[in-house]
């Protein structure tokens, strides 16, 4: 049997935190249902911690490339896009600010002539399950892998590139994974 | 607790399959309540994150059914000759692909999410969708046509 195009849309499941409100709501259902009554976990959506979500700002190339890639790829959702120039997705708390660079607002030119371009090392970082699928999968679909993954201590890692050349990088807890609770 | 665990799992299974938001909770919810009422029965399955992903495909299916009795009689009016199997360019755009699969109607949407987003074999895309072998393989052959000429036209489109 030859080999079927379409298995390049092989979708691998990336976890991604739905809203706070959400699933703080479904999660007391869950506990009432099953009796169990006091979930401290559950109890995680302090209205506070709504706000102020973490942002980042990508600048790209092409805007419709770069919601395509992130929300079909990476499990981001659309929020709000205002063509040519701009789009806000969110994956779980992470907000994620697309700029079109050369585009009037965040991507136009400085005072100074320069204009903010794709690219550079600084990236986000996302955590996934099965870090070995997800890159074979996303490299299956033409997506640039930059680095391979590689197993430390605390995570294993990947580097990928968006279409417009902004590395991300995607991890994997390993034993010595630590977060501040 | 593994309901915890398991929610960023099967949301992020639903949500790019959905294409939407509240969809993907609405499913999201409905497999966990599923999943609750599954282990007060005798012969409970052992509860798993591969287990309620399972459970959610199962309750994509099920939304996917009640979408096709509602959109029957515009789909059926709607499906000229796309019987010819195509065979596809060794190129493709996956993420156009991707995008062009939300235009699709229900049952080609379906079947192709299941077999190709998914990877599950045929006969096991057939058990989801409630269909014969042979209707299934029909259904992909045409679903494959739709979503060629889906992704032609987006492309002229640019």
């Amino acid at each position: 049997m030859t080999a079927d195009p379409l298995d390049a849309l092989r979708l691998p499941v990336v976890p991604v935190d739905p809203r706070p409100r959400f699933a703080a709501g479904l999660l007391r259902q869950i506990a009432a249902a099953t009796g169990d009554s006091a979930d401290p976990a559950a109890g995680g959506a302090d209205p506070a911690a709504l706000r102020d979500n973490p942002t980042v700002r990508y600048f790209v190339r092409d805007l419709a490339t770069a919601i395509a890639f992130y929300c079909g790829r990476l499990g981001f959702e659309e929020e709000l896009v205002a063509a040519p120039g701009f789009a806000m997705l969110y994956r779980g708390g992470l907000r994620l600010l697309l700029s079109v660079s050369g585009v009037p607002g965040a991507g136009a030119p400085l005072p100074d002539g320069s204009v903010p371009r794709a690219g550079g090392w600084n990236r986000i970082t996302l955590q996934v399950t099965d870090i070995v699928g997800t890159v074979e999968a996303l490299r299956a679909a033409g997506v640039r892998v930059r680095a391979d993954v590689s197993a430390g201590v605390a995570v294993s890692q990947a580097l990928i590139e968006d279409p417009s050349g902004n590395l991300v990088e995607l991890i994997e807890p390993a034993a010595g994974y630590r977060e501040r609770t | 607790m593994i309901y915890h665990r398991a929610l960023p799992h099967v949301y992020g299974y639903l949500l790019p399959r959905c294409g939407s938001v509240s969809l993907a909770e609405d499913l999201t919810a409905e497999t966990f309540m599923a999943a609750v009422a599954a282990t007060r029965k005798p012969d409970a399955p052992e509860l798993t994150v591969g287990w309620l992903v399972g459970v959610a495909r199962h309750k994509l299916a099920d939304h996917w059914r009640r979408s096709a009795r509602e959109e029957r009689t515009a789909a059926v009016a709607a499906q000229p000759e796309d019987a010819v199997d195509d065979p596809w360019d060794t190129w493709l755009d996956t993420d156009a692909a991707h995008a062009a699969l939300r235009r699709l109607n229900v049952h080609h949407r379906a079947a192709l999410t299941l077999r190709y987003l998914d990877g599950l074999p045929v006969a096991e895309v057939a058990l989801h969708l409630g269909r014969s072998l042979t209707a299934t393989e029909t259904l992909l052959t045409r679903a494959r046509a739709a979503l060629r000429r889906v992704v032609r036209e987006e492309s002229h489109d640019r």
